[in-house]
């Protein structure tokens, strides 16, 4: 068996990835998929896991182990072993941009900060997921809002010269504070640009309660957002690292311990889902 | 036999209440609701239009226009304007004289109010720095469920097995909303968990106010005996509901205006 798979399951969306193990050229990243999880979990899984299958053009037999990871890692039927989406993260980061000592992840319903250490061990981390700010949600629903595309509000964001003031980060609460800005008649870039300001003076803030080393990377979905991007960059003063795969981490880390699990263990691939 | 207006500019409605003063006994003649919108000068100039069509009287005929709630300083016409504490309290106190403590929830921010024994405000809590445990928290799950949103409260109280909503975040709680929906949760339990979700915050903000044994509940929440019952299981006392709850705080802002008035036509008065 030369490939392994990683599942993760996230709030709002779930990333598979097919890794193989190419001997002495380290391990390859092969396929990925990305499907919305919606409210069938177990389903949203395999259908992943199927389509990174299929993107990388071998049977799911083929695969010879898989670890979940993620909020709904425990639903994953067919996987090997599940892991923290901390640990997996953090070994995703550390493959993608090697010498990563700083990890802040902003998925779709929570957000988190990870330390780690010289050779890629998690130190610590903090989490956020009481509470919207900080997360992908915050900017699905800004973007709603003002009527444009989640996919437009960072370049969007970056156009802005005069950002306004946004002084809550309570995800309903600035609903009115975009209407009253719109009212007054502010442009749609400004208004963006202190929305993207204010998440990210809030993620900040959760971040600086673990010691923020460089190198520092960003992970998860909202990393997509160049916006989002340059507004961390502006409030840490500091330089981000973001992998084109940056979406994937967390999917990347959970394949590269199944890679290991797989030396490990005689385990057939049994019991995974056939194809539909 | 002066009129006075009392103007309650929520962030979601803006409510009006005129007030007639005949013979000392100060009785409400008119009432209006308009959404707010995000002209707060033209919710306040809307509403009061609409409540002076509805007691049938004329702008002129208003001596005295005193403002509340959010938006009470964006209005131009105001001859005074007063926190929605003090209009909260003064209100509920003129509607239930026993009242000790209020529990205002509204559109976005829910207030504990405790009360001395002469209906000063003793002391205050607010959550003010997010919606959760305010009426956004109904109005999001009812959006998503497809419920009207006065219909919620009545849905509630057929709850068998109330599931009960661990987020705080009213936006994160959305998706706890859908997970139970495709576990096959029904709406009357989810509902009813939302209720008592609510009911946790405001019983967590009125120990921190240092609650009285007289609770009034007020705002547009107060309509959805969902939330009333939640309460009164959580808190083990009754809970008293004025019959126009929404109007309260407008109410109490045009007694407090009243008085003012009075006040100064009686200075008035001793000079001339």
């Amino acid at each position: 068996m030369r490939f392994a798979a990683g599942v993760d399951v996230g709030s709002t969306q779930t990333k598979a990835v097919i890794m193989e193990d190419t001997g002495g050229g380290g391990p390859r990243l092969v396929a990925r998929a990305l499907v919305d999880t919606g409210a069938n979990v177990q389903k949203a899984a395999e259908h992943g896991f199927l389509a990174a299958c299929r993107e990388a053009a071998i049977p799911a037999q083929e695969v010879g182990f898989v670890v979940g990871t993620g909020y709904g890692r425990y639903k994953i039927t067919f996987g090997n072993a599940q892991m923290t989406e901390i640990t997996c993260h953090a070994r995703g980061a550390s493959f993608l941009c090697p010498g990563t000592r700083t990890v802040i992840d902003m998925g779709g319903q929570d957000s988190k900060a990870i330390s780690i250490g010289a050779k890629g061990e998690v130190l610590d981390f903090v989490m956020n997921d009481k509470c919207a700010a900080g997360t992908g949600r915050f900017l699905a629903n800004a973007a709603d809002v003002m009527g444009i595309s989640l996919d437009e509000v960072g370049s969007l964001s970056l156009q802005g010269k005069h950002p306004v003031k946004i002084t809550t980060v309570c995800t309903v609460f600035v609903e009115s504070d975009i209407l009253s800005y719109l009212a007054q008649g502010k442009k749609a870039e400004d208004i963006l640009n202190g929305v993207h300001l204010a998440i990210a003076r809030r993620t900040v803030s959760l971040a600086r309660r673990v010691p923020i080393e460089p190198q520092i990377s960003l992970t998860g979905g909202v990393a997509r957002n160049l916006g989002m991007v340059r507004a961390l960059e502006q409030v840490l003063g500091a330089t981000l690292q973001v992998n084109a795969e940056a979406h994937f981490t967390g999917a990347i880390g959970a394949a590269l311990f199944a890679l290991e699990k797989m030396d490990q263990s005689s385990e057939s691939a049994i019991g995974r889902p056939a194809h539909a | 036999m002066p009129k006075v207006a009392g103007i309650d500019i929520g962030s979601a409605f803006t409510k009006a209440v005129v007030v007639s003063d005949a013979a000392g006994a100060a009785a409400v003649v008119g009432r209006a609701a308009v959404r707010t919108g995000v002209d707060l000068e033209k919710a306040a100039a809307d509403s009061l239009a609409m409540a002076l069509a509805d007691a049938g009287s004329p702008r002129e005929s208003v001596d005295y226009i005193a403002t509340t709630g959010f938006g009470r300083s964006s209005v131009s016409f105001r001859d005074l304007q007063v926190t929605e504490i003090t209009s909260g309290a003064r209100g509920a106190r003129r509607l239930f004289p026993q009242a000790t403590a209020v529990l205002d929830i509204g559109s976005q921010c829910t207030r504990a109010i405790t009360l001395t024994e002469a209906g000063k405000v003793r002391g205050f809590k607010t959550n003010d720095k997010c919606a959760a445990g305010s009426g956004s928290f109904i109005v999001r799950a009812a959006k998503y469920l497809q419920i009207e949103l006065g219909e919620v409260g009545e849905i509630a109280l057929r709850a068998e097995n109330p599931q009960p909503i661990s987020s705080i975040c009213a936006v994160l709680a959305e998706s706890e909303i859908i997970n139970h929906v495709s576990a096959g949760v029904s709406v009357e339990d989810i509902l009813s968990g939302i209720y008592d979700s609510l009911a946790e915050r405001a019983s967590m903000l009125l120990k921190r106010a240092g609650m009285g044994p007289d609770l009034v509940l007020i705002g547009g929440v107060a309509r959805q005996r969902g939330m009333v019952r939640a309460l009164e299981n959580r808190l083990k006392v009754p809970v008293s509901v004025p019959a126009d709850c929404e109007y309260t705080c407008a109410l109490g802002a045009a007694l407090l205006g009243l008085k003012r008035l009075q006040t100064q036509l009686s200075v008035a008065a001793c000079r001339s």
